[in-house]
């Protein structure tokens, strides 16, 4: 076996569906359409009945498994030689399949809430809300705080950030999957590394200030305070939840390729960004032995110029890597390995 | 002062960046004939299948001339005046220099066979034969416009690696199904590669008695040649080519000492010489064609600098070579742009142990040292197939081959100037791998030990 073999990436350029010709952008309409339905009508809530799901959000949720699972066979099918992608794509999809889908949906059958193990704060906006945690039973409320506080960050500080968003999460899950045959659109120019940064540092601190908000309003604060931090509450998930993460993150697969939200808006990325830059995790690069070809900055979904460090013979480590493992996998030279040997470091530049 | 660098190749990229850090305020001109942006030659065969784009290529973004402070010249040098310290183009006012600085690279080394300038007939090495071949033998792409700098220069010589040919295959109205690739080595398998890309089964002429000898034993191109067939690749070894056969509507036939071929593209692919013709031999050269230089890379001119693949170096033997390499021509530029520029004592090129690493269809290649001597040999054919291939001499090692795993070759590189013993070097292996994660280790069982 090659368990490192790039071939199946050699005609990317040459399938107009995944160059922005006339299919890519209808691929592109039709989700947007999609979500805004999902969103904002209650049209898919009779087709949910008729299938005996619960509501629309588990026929979303199903539709979710459905892209995950046939995306990771297309994927594999291209990259399947590349062990990595093999464990990674296995632990992900399962993951979201029994504790993004399967799970909540049985859960109510043992009288417990429809909740997602798998999701934590600040991705998941609301789930430190007093009012939140007070409806839930002890262990889970323990677990979203220890999780979003605790687990998230130490496991970045160890293996980087790539443990939630290329192991665990489902936006992460998606774009690896459905979302892979785009994954040469990200945009890789400094331009977009610059709206990278001041967009996604926006995000965490819009989140946490609304977080805060809500916190107080729950708790000490008056009706007056309340008030604002419930706007807030709504405003941030009707930005962030509806049409950051779904409309735009999802429907602009076939333009922008599959990592706009995780790229520019997700707080949770922001945070671990930060944890990762301070933790063990790097990209290393073989001295002199890069060709300078731009394969990894090709397929790079988070538009890092990588190739940029590899001619330099710099071993690097950015907040954005979410360690989806493809530019290791398909540079043709073997420059550059994934890996979680660095001592920690306090280094947050 | 006037710094003019010809090519913005690596070595002339390297050379301008290293001047300018030296001199932030001197004028540096880089001449180019064949584009405006310096790109990747080793990324031809990606745009070729489609795996990249064109602009992809380039590695500094697009303004790199501009911040860098360069002037770029986009024409075609024809000749140095080295009394009047003048550079000469083709079609433009000759260009005053006070160091100059060579790095027009490599050519392709031309088929010498009669037939060989039939339409359909061409090499793969710059630009322009990128666009050829793309012509011959691809569909069109709908988004990935190629950039307009693959106009050849119409002040272009007819003999100029740089000249934009028309293809058969626009002629014929129909793009190439028969394609045949001629010259074992990396070129040819890599344009063999992109062909399977692209639908093709080539047929893949190696003259040797196997694939790429100067690199890989017959056992080692024995698995090559598994790899290429299990591909649909006709790949035939110890074939001679003696003459290339069609009319005017481009090439039909290849004719060889085991039989005549069919084919309807013929790309020649039997190996690179320095792209010096143009100076008249007012540079001295080596027989070979490289501009000969000492340790500091300059040329026997005075003011003159050479770099890249157009260089012959002193090796530590003492003898002069060039070597078209990716890293030498990056750090000889480098070099030869700080030697040139700056006042103090010149840096000597030290070249230190060889090392390499390619990608043989989906086999992964890496070499260091010399491989003569006595050989420590491992195969596996498990849940990873690889070959390691150790030279020793006296026990100390001097030389690996590696196939189907990766390796840092600069830990094998230290271990060979350590000197180390080969049952060492084997018993420490897992220090030098580099293969992604997950792969799982290379293990060489005790009684398998040299
Ligand atoms: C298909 C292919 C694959 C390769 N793969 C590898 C690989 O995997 N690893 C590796 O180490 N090496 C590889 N090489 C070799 C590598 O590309 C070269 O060693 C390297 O590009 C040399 O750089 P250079 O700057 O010396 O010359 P070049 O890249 O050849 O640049 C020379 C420049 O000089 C300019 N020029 C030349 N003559 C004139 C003139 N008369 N007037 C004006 N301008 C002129 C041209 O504009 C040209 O761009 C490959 C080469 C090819 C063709
Ligand atoms: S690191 Fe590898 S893929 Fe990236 S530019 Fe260098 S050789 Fe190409």
């Amino acid at each position: 076996m090659h368990l490192q073999a790039q071939a199946g990436l050699m005609t990317t350029y040459r399938e107009p569906w995944r160059n922005r010709g006339v299919t890519g952008v209808l691929i592109s309409v039709a989700l947007i359409a999609f979500y805004c339905v999902l969103y904002w009508t209650e049209w898919l809530s009779p087709v949910a009945e008729a299938l005996g799901l619960r509501n629309k959000w588990f026929l979303y949720g199903g539709l979710y498994s459905i892209g995950m699972i046939g995306g990771a066979a297309y994927m594999l099918r291209r990259h399947g030689t590349s062990r990595y992608h093999q464990v990674r794509l296995a632990v992900n999809v399962s993951i979201q399949v029994i504790l993004g889908f399967a799970l909540p949906y049985v859960m109510p059958w043992f009288e417990q809430p429809e909740y997602y193990f798998s999701y934590f704060w600040p991705l998941k906006y609301d789930a430190l809300y007093p009012h939140t945690l007070q409806a839930l039973p002890g262990y889970m409320a323990v677990w979203a705080v220890f999780g979003a506080l605790v687990l998230a960050p130490a496991a970045s500080l160890l293996f980087g950030k790539r443990w939630y968003c290329s192991w665990v999460c489902g936006c992460g899950a998606l774009a690896n999957t459905f979302g892979d045959p785009w994954r040469h659109l990200t945009p890789t120019s400094t331009a977009s590394w610059r709206f990278e940064k001041v967009a996604i540092h926006a995000s965490l601190v819009i989140a946490v200030v609304t977080t805060l908000m809500v916190v107080l309003g729950q708790t000490v604060g008056g009706t007056a305070v309340a008030g604002i931090a419930d706007e807030m509450k709504q405003g941030y998930g009707f930005v962030f939840g509806s049409i950051l993460a779904g409309v735009v993150g999802t429907g602009l697969y076939p333009i922008l390729g599959p990592r706009v939200w995780c790229r520019n808006f997700c707080p949770m990325a922001a945070l671990l960004g930060l944890t990762q830059k301070a933790g063990r995790f790097r990209i290393r690069v073989k001295p002199d032995m890069c060709i300078s070809c731009g394969n990894c900055t090709t397929y790079c979904e988070m538009g890092i110029d990588v190739r940029a460090y590899a001619q330099n013979n710099e071993s690097f480590t950015r907040a954005s890597c979410v360690g989806c493992g493809m530019c290791a996998h398909v540079c043709p030279r073997g420059v550059l390995k994934l890996e979680a040997g660095q001592p920690l470091s306090v280094d947050l530049g | 002062m006037r710094i003019v660098v010809v090519g913005n190749g690596v070595a002339g990229m390297e050379a301008a960046q290293a001047a300018r850090r030296q001199l932030p305020t001197a004028a540096i001109s880089v001449v180019s004939e064949e584009s405006d942006h310096f790109f990747s030659r080793t990324a031809l065969m990606y745009v070729l299948s489609g795996q990249l784009s064109h602009a992809a290529t380039e590695p500094l973004e697009r303004d790199a001339y501009a911040r860098l402070g360069l002037v770029r010249v986009r024409a075609r040098a024809i000749g140095l005046d080295p009394a009047r310290r003048l550079l000469l183009l083709a079609g433009a006012d000759p260009l005053p220099y006070d160091r100059l600085i060579l790095a027009p690279g490599s050519r392709a080394r031309p088929a010498p066979w009669p037939g060989s300038d039939l339409p359909g007939v061409g090499s793969f090495v710059t630009l322009q034969d990128l666009a050829w071949l793309e012509e011959e033998i691809a569909p069109p792409k709908t988004t990935d416009r190629p950039p307009n700098e693959w106009a050849h220069l119409t002040s272009g010589a007819s003999d100029s690696p740089y000249r934009r040919r028309r293809s058969a295959a626009q002629a014929r109205g129909r793009r190439a199904e028969r394609p045949v690739v001629i010259g074992g080595g990396l070129i040819g398998v890599e344009v063999v590669e992109a062909m399977l890309a692209l639908g093709r089964r080539p047929t893949f002429l190696i003259r040797d008695d196997w694939f790429w000898p100067i690199a890989l034993d017959a056992q080692e191109a024995g698995w090559v040649a598994d790899e290429l067939r299990a591909h649909g690749v006709d790949a035939r070894t110890g074939t001679e080519v003696s003459a290339l056969e069609g009319g005017p509507g481009g090439v039909e036939r290849v004719v060889t000492n085991k039989g005549t071929i069919e084919a309807d593209l013929v790309v020649v692919a039997i190996g690179v010489v320095p792209n010096t013709a143009w100076l008249g031999g007012v540079v001295p050269t080596d027989r070979g064609g490289g501009l000969l230089v000492d340790a500091s890379l300059r040329t026997a001119v005075d003011d003159v600098w050479a770099c890249g693949d157009a260089a012959s170096v002193p090796m530590p033997d003492g003898s002069h070579r060039t070597e078209p390499l990716w890293y030498t021509a990056r750090a000889q530029g480098r070099l030869a742009g700080r030697n040139a520029s700056s006042p103090g004592a010149p840096a000597p090129y030290a070249r230190g142990t060889w090392y390499n690493s390619a990608k043989l269809m989906d086999i992964e290649y890496t070499t260091a040292g010399q491989l003569d001597g006595d050989m420590w040999r491992f195969e596996e054919a498990g849940a990873v197939r690889s070959s390691t291939r150790i030279a020793h001499r006296e026990g100390r090692v001097v030389g690996f081959n590696f196939l189907g795993r990766r390796w840092d070759h600069s830990v094998c590189a230290r271990w060979i100037e350590e000197g180390r013993p080969v049952r060492y070097v084997v018993d420490h292996l897992r220090q030098a791998a580099f293969d992604t994660e997950f792969v799982l280790p290379l293990v060489v069982p005790n009684d398998r030990r040299p």
